[in-house]
């Protein structure tokens, strides 16, 4: 238990607590002109959080591996059950409701899907064919279910495991030649037929905002403008003109960032960023002991990676608006429930490490 | 025991850290560099698009400034107009809003989505006024139940009064709304839809010193537009005050003394240039442009064939008749054709040019000098003078005395009216002009043509024996109780010689004072000197002019210019009355009256 305490990645876990702190203060401001709660929520929610990484840094991590699929396939149950009767909340069928606290099921898809994904990289020694058809199967079938919610964000970002695998194995060249087809027909039979007009406005508005000014491309523009009108030193903790008189869109959630960078310059989304920069530094540089524990830290650190890069590109206007979060910043309970059950794996990892 | 050992070698773990380091460093630099450019390089842009969403300036509007007669007596001031106003972006229901709007106002159904239609391209917080004007119970009414109408606001704006009515209206004149044509010509922030905008008279003469200025009031708005705090206010400035040169009883009494008579009376103070009496009739109510005057009403203004909005003083158009002889006499004096005492005989009629020119006094004058011939308006004296002056040469005289061009009143759409001569023939009708013509023109008929404001600068300048006055209106105007403007008498030297002035006035004297056309203008103790004219609307030579002239509207206008006393002079006057008949007999005991009345108020009598 001593050395559980001594080795325990204290500095890294104090930086994540920073950002979750930083990121209650930032959904205040951001709800504070109309008298908006969320910010308690956020904080129970880190409460929340707090029991479940400490619970899940308890468990060993074979027992860990070893539940993992199945954990999967009950959350791939629940999202088709989802599907098939789910309620409605804002237009998607992705949030549920339990004991009145709303559950995003498909956020918490990441963390069991990195560890299964995990498990079958260190199973084989190159990926063949058949590895493969499993690896693209267990990754769109999920994917496939969120974006029937429909749930753009959360599904996009589960893609981002196809490159990770693709970086972190040996794959023939044929599956690759393979999978860009592939994901050129998806991406034509997305377009077509399971995109709603809304999501293709917000696509297309991406490549030219200032024509759909009024509409979708308005989110972008006016993040741009908050962001940039925060200059240096940014305007101040809650005088932020463009969050306090509601131009900014989803300010606590998509668009925290652009909060940040309004309230308090380029001196905050830097600090931001350097806090960001630190965390990752930190959670891919160690040694391990098995190579699911390898493959586990870069594909759950890599997706958060791409997550948090998708999110802050699409607040300047370097992507498009998907609906995604900023990890443990942005509002959102079941995310950061999330991203700390995952985390809680790669500080027990680390832990393994240290006491092997 | 399922986990595989690790298989994966140390350097392999040891270069996927590398490599993930230098993707963080990659792509975090990327990042920092984005945002430094939005942030630090393009922050000045993105700020003032952060302002320009929050701001919002809205007009104060300024109140017009007054217009006083010279001893201070409002002659338009402003009142408090109720309008009522639909806000867009209120609205839940706009069928039930328009049906609503159209009950509140009076309005058809259909005028009310025209109106709105009009605004389409205005914000949708943008007060779009349905009608001014509201009446009381209305504006209580939707006031004591605005919960029920958030579409619907009442609004306060001062509107334009004209506490005499009828009186002096053609001086004062009138304003309408600006119309959208003329928002589109002027510079912006200069005038807002629904503002009033001076239209004739001296509303539109010095519009721009009553219109005052307008102020502004800068809000925070949110993204729904609605108002979080007043952030600068400027005050509105209100417009100067306009003081004319009129005497507001001298206007009542020659406006009641007209009475129902179509006509003029123009009152100058030759002392100054200023006009102290100014009459058109019949006149108008201006404040009728000033609430909204329906399409009837509208029409029923503008066709009236005594078109009561012309101002007759200045847009009149008429034969100047007899009073034109006093320019013929001072041409013939100053070219050396005639002396006073050059004789000759009036029989009633002479040919001229194989055709028969008549006398007024068919019976004829017998012999008449200069003086008598004014005296008695002779035309046979003038016919003769107009033969041996060619047409060219009266025009030249006619235009130094102020004809043919507008007198330079400070009201606005004077007409110049016409002086005749070859070369203006010879372009208007590409024919030489005939001599008999000059004939015609001699006594004032033929194509000459003249407004009252001609003829009274004419005999003003007679008067004061060959300075001519500039008219004016405006004494000054005061703004924040400092004069910024005031007119000043000025004076210009008519190239005639003075000595040619006091015969002709001593003919004028004559006219008034020893039984001539104009005696029934006479009052003791006064020395009146004056000049009648009676213009001719049908020809005398026509065969059923006897029958005609039994209608009013084929009688001649009565036209009577004056001046007194005969030394240092003090008043001039025209009086025209439309088809009055016998000058001597209509508009010259009317300007007796006048002179009685000034001279009595001024205590000189």
């Amino acid at each position: 238990m001593k050395d559980y305490v001594k080795y325990f990645d204290k500095f890294t876990f104090a930086l994540l607590l920073l950002l979750v702190l930083a990121g209650i203060s930032l959904v205040y401001s951001a709800g504070h002109s109309s008298a908006e709660t969320n910010y308690l929520k956020q904080a129970g929610w880190l409460g929340v959080s707090l029991l479940a990484f400490f619970a899940v840094f308890a468990l060993k991590t074979d027992f860990i591996f070893r539940k993992a699929f199945a954990v999967l396939l009950v959350l791939l149950a629940i999202l088709a059950l989802q599907v098939a009767v789910g309620g409605t909340v804002a237009r998607t069928k992705s949030w549920f409701r339990l004991w009145g606290i709303g559950f995003q099921f498909s956020e918490f898809v990441k963390v069991p899907l990195a560890l299964y994904l995990a498990k079958v990289l260190a199973q084989i020694e190159s990926v063949d064919a058949r590895a493969f058809v499993k690896i693209l199967a267990v990754i769109f079938a999920p994917v496939g279910l969120i974006v029937l919610q429909p749930d753009m964000g959360v599904s996009f970002i589960l893609c981002g495991f196809l490159p990770l695998v693709v970086l972190l194995k040996k794959v023939r060249p044929a599956l690759l030649v393979v999978t860009v087809l592939l994901m050129v027909l998806g991406g034509l039979i997305g377009w077509h037929s399971l995109l709603k007009p809304y999501q293709k406005d917000r696509i297309v508005s991406f490549l030219n905002p200032t024509q759909y000014k009024d509409s979708t491309g308005y989110h972008i523009i006016q993040s741009k403008i908050a962001i940039g009108s925060g200059g240096l030193a940014g305007k101040g903790y809650l005088k932020g003109s463009q969050s306090r008189y509601q131009f900014l869109p989803a300010r606590h959630t998509d668009f925290i960032i652009s909060v940040v960078g309004e309230e308090h310059g380029f001196i905050g989304t830097s600090l931001l960023f350097f806090i960001f920069f630190i965390v990752f530094y930190r959670q891919f540089r160690f040694n391990f002991q098995t190579d699911e524990e390898f493959y586990f830290v870069y594909l759950f650190n890599g997706l958060m990676l791409f997550q948090f890069l998708v999110n802050v590109s699409m607040a300047i206007g370097f992507f498009p608006v998907l609906g995604i979060s900023l990890p443990f910043v942005s509002y959102g309970g079941s995310s950061l429930l999330s991203f700390f059950i995952g985390a809680a794996i790669v500080f027990r990892i680390k832990i393994n490490n240290y006491l092997a | 025991m399922y986990l595989s050992k690790r298989k994966l070698t140390p350097d392999f773990v040891k270069k996927a850290a590398v490599v993930s380091t230098f993707f963080l460093v990659i792509l975090f630099t990327l990042i920092f560099v984005a945002f430094w450019s939005i942030q630090v390089l393009r922050h000045e842009e993105y700020l003032r698009l952060a302002i320009r969403n929050i701001t919002r300036t809205i007009d104060l509007p300024a109140p017009r400034g007054v217009i006083v007669d010279r001893s201070g007596t409002v002659l338009a001031e402003n009142k408090i107009n109720f309008t009522l106003y639909l806000v867009r972006e209120n609205v839940e229901n706009l069928d039930k809003t328009i049906r609503r709007a159209s009950f509140f106002s009076g309005r058809t159904v259909a005028e009310v989505q025209e109106i709105i239609a009009r605004y389409k391209k205005y914000a949708m917080f943008y007060r779009i006024p349905i009608r001014s004007n509201l009446p009381q119970g209305t504006v209580i009414f939707i006031q004591s139940r605005q919960d029920e109408f958030p579409e619907f606001e009442i609004g306060m704006q001062p509107s334009r009064t004209f506490p005499l009515a009828e009186s002096a209206a053609h001086v004062l004149g009138h304003l309408s709304e600006v119309s959208e044509a003329e928002l589109d010509a002027m510079a912006t922030g200069a005038y807002s839809p629904g503002d009033a905008i001076g239209r004739s008279g001296i509303e539109k003469q010095y519009e721009a010193f009553l219109k005052g200025e307008k102020g502004s009031r800068t809000v925070i708005k949110n993204s729904v537009e609605k108002i979080q705090e007043v952030s600068a206010e400027t005050q509105p400035l209100i417009g100067a005050t306009v003081v004319l040169t009129l005497d507001l009883g001298l206007q009542r009494f020659s406006e009641e003394l007209l009475g129902e008579e179509t006509g003029v009376v123009g009152v100058l103070d030759l002392r100054t240039g200023g006009i102290l009496a100014l009459v058109s009739k019949p006149a108008y109510d201006p404040e009728a442009f000033s609430l909204e005057m329906t399409r009837d009403e509208w029409l029923a203004i503008s066709n009236d064939p005594q078109k009561p909005l012309q101002n007759k003083f200045l847009q009149g158009i008429y034969s100047p008749g007899s009073v034109f002889k006093i320019v013929m006499a001072l041409a013939g004096l100053q070219e050396k054709l005639i002396s006073p005492g050059l004789t000759l005989t009036c029989t009633g009629s002479q040919v001229f040019y194989d055709r028969v020119f008549h006398c007024w006094n068919l019976g004829g004058h017998g012999t008449m000098n200069l003086f008598s011939a004014l005296q008695n308006s002779c035309n046979i004296y003038f016919y003769n003078l107009g033969r041996r002056l060619d047409i060219d040469t009266i025009a030249r005289y006619a235009r130094l005395l102020g004809l043919g061009a507008a007198s330079g009143i400070d009201l606005p759409n004077e007409k110049p009216g016409l002086v005749p001569d070859s070369a203006w023939k010879l372009e208007a009708f590409r024919q030489r002009w005939f001599p008999g013509e000059t004939i015609s023109v001699a006594i004032g008929h033929g194509s000459l043509n003249v407004t009252p404001a001609q003829m009274l600068k004419l005999i003003a300048t007679v008067a004061l024996r060959g300075r001519m006055p500039r008219l004016h209106l405006l004494q000054r105007i005061e703004r924040q109780g400092k004069v910024v403007r005031e007119s000043l008498p000025e004076f210009r030297r008519v190239p005639i010689a003075e000595e040619h002035f006091e015969q002709v006035i001593e003919g004028l004297f004559r006219v008034v004072n020893q039984e001539g056309t104009g005696r029934a203008a006479a009052i003791a103790g006064l020395d009146i000197c004056g000049k009648t004219g009676t213009a001719q609307i049908i020809a005398k030579e026509n065969p059923h002019y006897k029958r005609l002239t039994q209608e009013k509207k084929f009688m001649p206008h009565s036209w009577f210019v004056s001046f007194a006393p005969r030394e240092n002079p003090r008043l001039a006057m025209v009086v025209l009355v439309e088809n009055g008949g016998d000058a001597g007999a209509i508009a010259a005991p009317l300007a007796a009256r006048i002179y009685q009345k000034y001279f009595a108020d001024e205590g000189l009598r």
